[in-house]
């Protein structure tokens, strides 16, 4: 017992060392660098000229109405797709979450869209939304077109075509909530449901005073995770609308993105991205605070 | 490019001089130039787009490579070519080939409608080419495909702005002002005529297809030289070809292309200007190129090497190029001018105010351009 206690103390160091190492490499060091350069003029082809000029870059991004909606649009976007993905996932965990084999096969085809490349599902979903033109008609017109409705320019119109890439993302997405929500759903007690049944609750009681509660923790973690993952929207609009119509799918990485390989301001896009990543650190301490209150 | 430049090596053997290609795919390009250059690990020579050469030069990543090329030489290229390359005065790339827009038209399909090409290096006025929709329309044949379908930002401002240009317009101020002068009322006007093709469903706004011309549902093709070899393999006979439709007087073509530049890490520039001179030289560089590639050569010279270039398609390229040719805005802020240029095209085309659209690029560049010059 004596010698374990004797192990030097750079031992436990020299374990950590190559995670150390990766970690401050590939994350610490680009982080401090682009903190670095959000207080500078910094050029992305001119980046050993870069002169300091402290806040300007926050200052000047906060005032920028273009900064902004891309801010707005993304935090829409989010609020669109958090509650009816956790919710959609939540139902259809519910509904296959059945000891059968054969429901497996459909368990796969909702977790599907999320192997599939993004940009491959954004080429197929922009043809799905085609506008009516002649005999070119994308499927989601014509199926509301055989319902009585008038076709739509899905991605064409600022007013449609954020919600459009919600509802394709959600279509995406939902899989994965789903495999969450499933493993909680598999882990409950049966003894639990099996008395709750006895007892004579209905499917809507067994629900909200048996599922529900004990699913917290699983719920609390699939909202706080797609917070997070709809605040890092980019893909989607980039490829289907190119942030357009009139700017009203520009997500924060896109102006990011822009910022930095169109317009070559290093500086005004590492403000950005220091911006970007105060926003998810909030959000995430705020899933640790509410996830802490709920267990206690 | 490999065979150029294994051609290159086998020339040069004796003296130890050899050219290594570097190959990336074109959306990584900025990214892998800027650590190149952050890094001071730039390769002697550089091959980049036209409108980016005023970027390079700004970044102060090019040299002047005049004094490698005798004046007779720099006089064989076409003067849309040395436009592109230069910068303030001074001359920084030059490439072995150029592109050329043109309004391709199907024979047949024209004549069923009963509309009347116009003769040969002749282009329509816009209400010639409106007319000639309208007719087309009226025969329940699908007009025109002007591309909207493509993702990238470049296509709107290469194959539309020339209609600006033709009726006087700019996109950017010598000194470098945007407000006022991409969002003049010229240009309004010009963007309010031309998203009239798609207000009266002349042109398709979102097409699926990407060649609908080929593939024989449209009358007009509204594209540029790298359709014309698939175009005379479809159609033959029936392919006719003229200069993009005009809004002023003046015909105005696009052009521009992929040129050499020599950088600044260049550490013998006298060797690594010998692969420039190899790869703009008629028979070492453009005939394999253009060969390759079915462009439009770069120097008048070359044209000797190439029969197909003195009757159209091909020879309309040409004539393009010796007469209407305008390189786009030769400006440090290109990549972003593009950007915002092509957003307020595409809302345009779907219904949105073209002033409203012009004046929010051009907000949005005039920021750009301040920000520079440290006047936010």
């Amino acid at each position: 017992m004596k010698q374990r206690l004797t192990i030097p103390r750079i031992v436990p160091w020299l374990f950590l060392a190559p995670a150390l190492l990766l970690l401050g490499t590939f994350a610490l060091f680009p982080l401090l660098r682009g903190a670095w350069w959000s207080l500078t003029n910094a050029d992305l082809l001119r980046t050993d000229a870069a002169v300091w000029t402290g806040a300007a870059n926050y200052s000047e991004l906060l005032s920028d109405p273009r900064f902004r909606r891309a801010f707005f649009n993304t935090a829409c976007f989010a609020l669109m797709v958090v509650p009816v993905q956790a919710t959609l996932a939540f139902f259809l965990a519910l509904w296959v979450n059945r000891p059968e084999r054969y429901w497996r096969w459909l368990r796969t085809a909702f977790f599907l869209p999320i192997i599939v490349s993004m940009p491959v599902l954004a080429v197929l979903w922009t043809m799905l939304y085609q506008p009516l033109r002649g005999g070119q008609t994308g499927l989601i017109n014509a199926l509301i077109g055989s319902i009585g409705l008038p076709a739509q320019e899905w991605l064409q119109q600022p007013h449609l075509a954020l919600p459009a890439i919600a509802f394709m993302s959600v279509w995406q997405g939902v899989g994965f909530q789903m495999m969450i929500f499933l493993a909680g759903l598999q882990s409950l007690s049966r003894a639990q449901l099996e008395a709750a049944r006895i007892d004579g609750a209905g499917a809507f009681q067994r629900l909200r005073h048996v599922i529900l509660p004990a699913m917290r923790p699983s719920i609390i973690f699939v909202m706080t995770a797609t917070l997070i993952l709809s605040f890092r929207l980019f893909a989607q609009p980039y490829l289907m609308t190119r942030g357009g119509p009139e700017d009203a799918t520009l997500s924060i990485i896109q102006f990011i993105y822009e910022t930095t390989f169109l317009g070559r301001e290093l500086g005004r896009a590492s403000a950005g991205a220091m911006l970007f990543l105060l926003l998810v650190a909030g959000l995430a301490l705020l899933q640790r605070a509410f996830a802490r209150e709920v267990r206690s | 490019m490999r065979a150029m430049a294994a051609a290159f090596n086998r020339a040069h053997d004796e003296e130890g001089l050899a050219v290594h290609l570097t190959f990336f795919p074109d959306f990584q390009y900025t990214e892998k130039v800027s650590i190149a250059s952050a890094a001071h690990d730039l390769p002697d020579v550089l091959a980049l787009d036209g409108p980016t050469v005023a970027q390079f030069v700004d970044a102060d990543l090019l040299q002047p490579i005049a004094r490698y090329f005798t004046d007779e030489e720099l006089a064989d290229f076409a003067p849309t070519i040395r436009a592109q390359g230069t910068v303030d005065g001074t001359l920084y790339a030059l490439g072995a080939f150029d592109s050329a827009m043109v309004l391709y038209y199907d024979r047949d399909l024209l004549a069923q409608a009963g509309v009347t090409p116009p003769p040969d290096f002749n282009g329509w006025t816009w209400d010639e080419f409106l007319a000639a929709c309208a007719r087309l329309k009226a025969a329940s044949i699908d007009p025109v495909a002007m591309h909207m379908d493509d993702a990238g930002d470049e296509w709107y401002t290469y194959a539309f702005s020339p209609l600006i240009w033709s009726a006087g317009g700019r996109l950017i101020g010598d000194d470098g002002r945007v407000e006022g002068v991409l969002n003049a009322p010229g240009n309004v006007t010009v963007l309010r005529r031309w998203a009239e093709v798609f207000a009266r469903d002349y042109a398709a706004r979102a097409p699926i297809d990407p060649n609908p011309f080929g593939n024989g549902h449209t009358a007009l093709d509204w594209t540029g030289h790298w359709m014309a070899r698939s175009h005379l393999a479809v159609k033959g006979e029936r392919l006719g070809a003229m200069p993009l439709p005009r809004m002023g007087d003046r015909p105005v073509a696009a052009c521009g292309s992929w040129c050499w530049g020599l950088t600044r890490d260049a550490r013998s520039p006298d060797l690594a200007a010998l692969w420039l001179r190899w790869v703009t030289d008629p028979v070492r560089g453009i005939e394999p190129i253009i060969g390759a590639n079915g462009a439009v050569p770069a120097r008048r010279s070359a044209y000797a090497l190439f029969p197909d270039y003195h009757a159209p398609p091909f020879g309309l390229f040409r004539h393009l190029q010796e007469t209407a040719g305008h390189p786009r805005p030769r400006t440090p802020f290109y990549p972003t001018l593009t950007r915002h240029f092509a957003a307020a095209l595409r809302d345009t085309a779907h219904g949105a105010d073209p002033q409203e659209c012009l004046n929010r690029a051009a907000h949005q560049i005039q920021n750009r351009v301040n920000r520079h010059h440290g006047s936010p």
